[in-house]
């Protein structure tokens, strides 16, 4: 069987029992408050106009934005938790992917709720009054028998959009079978984002199937069907759910950014841990922002950032030091600031460059940014997602004068490969990249310096500052990886053909800094 | 003594007190009657019968049953003492037809086996096969499942039963013999019972008193015969001298009829 396809079995009993887990919750918490929402709702018009209005404004931002916007809301909820009773809360994984898939599974709910309940025959209802049933006793006796098929036929819909929109969860730090997607497309791992994409698709269906036959029971009152439906969930969520019970408690969690290097890393990180006695979990597709508030809030342990970055995004710094003095303010200041704790620089950087391929700079004579500023209104750009919005974008372009014909972003995989076609002329590259050299780029001078250095460096959380094992892992890293070898590493991965898994690559860095097991 | 049922000075205003469903209705019915409230659409006799059973509730005046008012008991506790059968019909049709009759039983918390029996005793009255209790009532027709609904309303051994409309939406063979055999359940079981119809001719057939309302107010109070006979108000007299013409008319064809037998 193929390695990957090997690899992908490997993770699914994991992969999925978080997913089945997350969407369980989601869907159990959706139906909590759906229903009884809806029987409110019957009975007050005002209540059912405002509730569905609600419902149906949250359906319509996108999945991953909702997850994004639960993110600071639970941060500054933790913070205040925190000054009140001590206790934080965990802003990343699983209790931000629980509310928006909750909000999410809500409206299908709420909607056939209102729609079963209202659409009842008002003589049953009158039937149900004038025979001496209180209230209660009409909602259980006739209001809901009658209403269920229709609630039911919510339920399933709500059920389907919950496992598919699990997926999303993985940018938040929930591991789930969007996993499989998310790195998958970042490492061009087709086998992944397809196995990703196939396992949770026959998820949804076979719930579909389960929860159409118990609407099918409920609607012809054939018990059979309803017992044989709920025993297959049952049965299912009890063996997908099986790992998790058996699983070691997690005691360190890596973080990691959406890119290969990053995933190289946290294996690598993950791995050193591991060696010295422990567990780790990693916490893989993190958004840049994202990471540094999950470690500085102690969501992750552990993760690789580099200096420029936080230089600029975290600390809002526009002047640019020297290598090492920039590094040493660093420290400082994440100590002070936020109890973090800067282990050390990897060795490499991996700083924002552009590049062009190198015989089209040849042909325009473009060396330096300064060159491409003369060249650039007539050239396309494209960059990676973030760039246009980071601050090191707004230096470089007002630094230079850069004004470009065309402006594009696409994921890093996708904008190498536009500009291998020739869509764009000249890319936001990334310097550690192994495509560099393997596509023959030619990386541009930055002569006015208006982008910092991009140092790797090692960054622990608040609670584990101190932590003598981490420390203990980790340090035999500090200084250890040259730029070539991080280069070397991350083509592994991002090479089209013979390419290995980020694990792999993880191992081929370790034995080449002479860290590997005995 | 107190009548049997009293309504005191109701009424109703479904518009903030610009117009009034019912005016400041008094009304008195003893044990055992048969009471018919007749009027057009939209006067206030559908609004009438709901006070009794609280479906409704008056905005001022009172109901006693018995001497007591119904605004003391809780609503499901008085519904369940008091029959009810509508044009609507209303079957549960997620429960069999035998559910459907014990459902007031079962609210009551009566034995299991006694519920069973009464169903079953039930359908005898109401002359229904035993087999049905079994049934669903989606699969009865219209006269079957009024008498269902008659059987239901009863089960629980009410001494009053309250009908809107009751036989309303059946076509006139069947009307004629749900309702034949509802007298006489009505006078078997002893009840009193308070009916709302537009059909003047049903009223003077099956009612011992007619209650004719108009506009919300009740104009006449009185024996089929005396509204019939008596010269009353004039909308009463127009009210009743329909089911009398057409009692005129068909005696004169029958009568031709049996003459025409008699030269046979």
């Amino acid at each position: 069987m193929d390695e990957r396809t090997v690899n992908a079995l490997r993770l699914l009993p994991d992969y999925l029992a978080q997913h089945v887990l997350l969407s369980l919750v989601a869907l159990g918490l959706g139906i909590l408050i759906g229903l009884p929402l809806a029987v409110v709702a019957t009975r007050h018009r005002s209540v059912r106009a405002a509730t569905l209005a609600a419902a149906s404004l949250v359906q319509t931002i996108p999945g991953l934005a909702l997850l994004a916007l639960f993110y600071p809301l639970l941060l500054g909820l933790s913070a205040l938790s925190q000054s009140t009773f001590g206790i934080g809360l965990p802003a990343l994984g699983f209790l931000p992917s629980v509310m928006a898939l909750t909000l999410y599974a809500v409206l299908p709910v709420l909607r056939n709720g209102i729609a079963g309940l209202a659409g009842l025959d008002p003589a049953v209802i009158e039937a149900a009054d004038a025979v001496g049933m209180t209230p209660a006793q009409r909602l259980v006796q006739v209001e809901a028998p009658l209403a269920a098929p229709v609630v039911m036929a919510g339920i399933r819909t709500a059920a389907v959009w919950t496992i598919g929109a699990a997926t999303l969860s993985t940018s938040v730090g929930q591991t789930s079978l969007g996993n499989y997607i998310f790195s998958g497309l970042q490492t061009e791992n087709w086998i992944f984002v397809l196995f990703g994409c196939v396992v949770a698709a026959l998820l949804a269906l076979a719930v579909d199937q389960l929860l159409g036959l118990i609407e099918a029971g409920v609607t012809r009152r054939d018990r059979t069907r309803v017992h044989v439906g709920l025993a297959g969930i049952v049965i299912g969520a009890g063996v997908a759910l099986t790992p998790l019970m058996l699983a070691a408690p997690h005691t360190y969690l890596v973080g990691a950014k959406n890119f290969s290097e990053q995933f190289i890393l946290a294996e690598l990180i993950s791995e050193r841990l591991m060696r010295e006695g422990a567990t780790a979990e990693r916490k893989q597709g993190l958004g840049s922002a994202i990471a540094f508030r999950a470690l500085a809030s102690s969501d992750i342990d552990v993760y690789v950032d580099y200096s420029g970055t936080l230089w600029t995004n975290v600390m809002d710094r526009r002047d640019s030091l020297e290598r090492q003095a920039m590094l040493d303010e660093l420290t400082r200041w994440m100590a002070e600031r936020y109890k973090v704790r800067v282990l050390g620089a990897l060795g490499f950087e991996n700083a924002y460059a552009l590049a062009m391929k190198r015989e089209r700079a040849a042909a325009l004579g473009v060396r330096s940014i300064e060159d491409l500023a003369r060249h650039a209104p007539r050239l396309s750009f494209g960059a990676d997602l973030e760039f246009l919005s980071r601050p090191e974008w707004t230096a470089l372009r007002d630094a230079y004068g850069l004004n470009f014909a065309e402006q594009r972003s696409y994921s890093p995989t996708f904008m190498y490969r536009a500009l291998q076609t020739g869509d764009v002329d000249v890319i936001s590259a990334f310097s550690s990249d192994g495509r560099i050299a393997a596509d023959g780029l030619e990386l541009l001078s930055d002569p006015k310096r208006a982008i910092p250095s991009y140092d790797a460096v090692l960054l622990i959380s608040p609670r584990r500052a101190n932590d003598p094992l981490i420390l203990r892992a980790l340090e035999p890293l500090i200084g250890a990886i040259t730029p070539q070898r991080m280069q070397e590493a991350n083509f592994m991965v991002d090479r089209d053909a013979d390419k290995v898994s980020p694990k792999e690559a993880a191992n081929f860095l370790a034995r080449a800094i002479g860290i590997a097991g005995r | 003594m107190a009548p049997f049922i009293e309504l005191d000075k109701l009424c109703k205003s479904f518009d903030d007190g610009r117009t009034f469903a019912v005016h400041d209705v008094t009304l008195h019915v003893e044990l055992g009657l048969f009471v018919a409230l007749v009027g057009a659409s939209g006067s206030g006799k559908t609004t009438t019968l709901k006070f009794i059973n609280r479906l409704i509730e008056p905005d001022s005046g009172t109901v006693r049953i018995e001497g007591e008012p119904v605004g003391t008991s809780d609503p499901a506790t008085l519904r369940r003492r008091i029959g009810y059968v509508f044009q609507g019909i209303g079957l549960f049709p997620h429960m069999s037809v035998g559910e459907n009759i014990a459902i007031t039983p079962q609210l009551l918390g009566w034995p299991q086996a006694d519920a069973t029996a009464r169903v079953s005793e039930l359908l005898d009255l109401v002359e229904l096969p035993q087999s049905y209790a079994s049934r669903s009532p989606l699969g009865l027709s219209g006269g079957e499942q009024q008498r269902v609904a008659v059987a239901r309303a009863v089960a629980a051994r009410p001494k009053i039963v309250l009908m809107d409309e009751p036989f309303g939406a059946l076509d006139p063979i069947t009307r004629d013999s749900v309702r034949s055999s509802y007298q006489s359940l009505h006078s078997r079981l002893g009840l009193t019972t308070i009916m709302v119809t537009h059909d003047v001719q049903e009223a003077v057939l099956l009612a011992d008193r007619i209650a004719v309302m108009s506009a919300g107010r009740i104009l006449a109070y009185d024996t089929p015969r005396a509204l019939l006979s008596n010269g009353a108000a004039a909308e009463v007299a127009n009210l009743m001298a329909m089911p009398k013409r057409q009692a005129d008319r068909i005696r004169a064809l029958t009568g031709g009829e049996t003459r025409d037998d008699a030269h046979g």
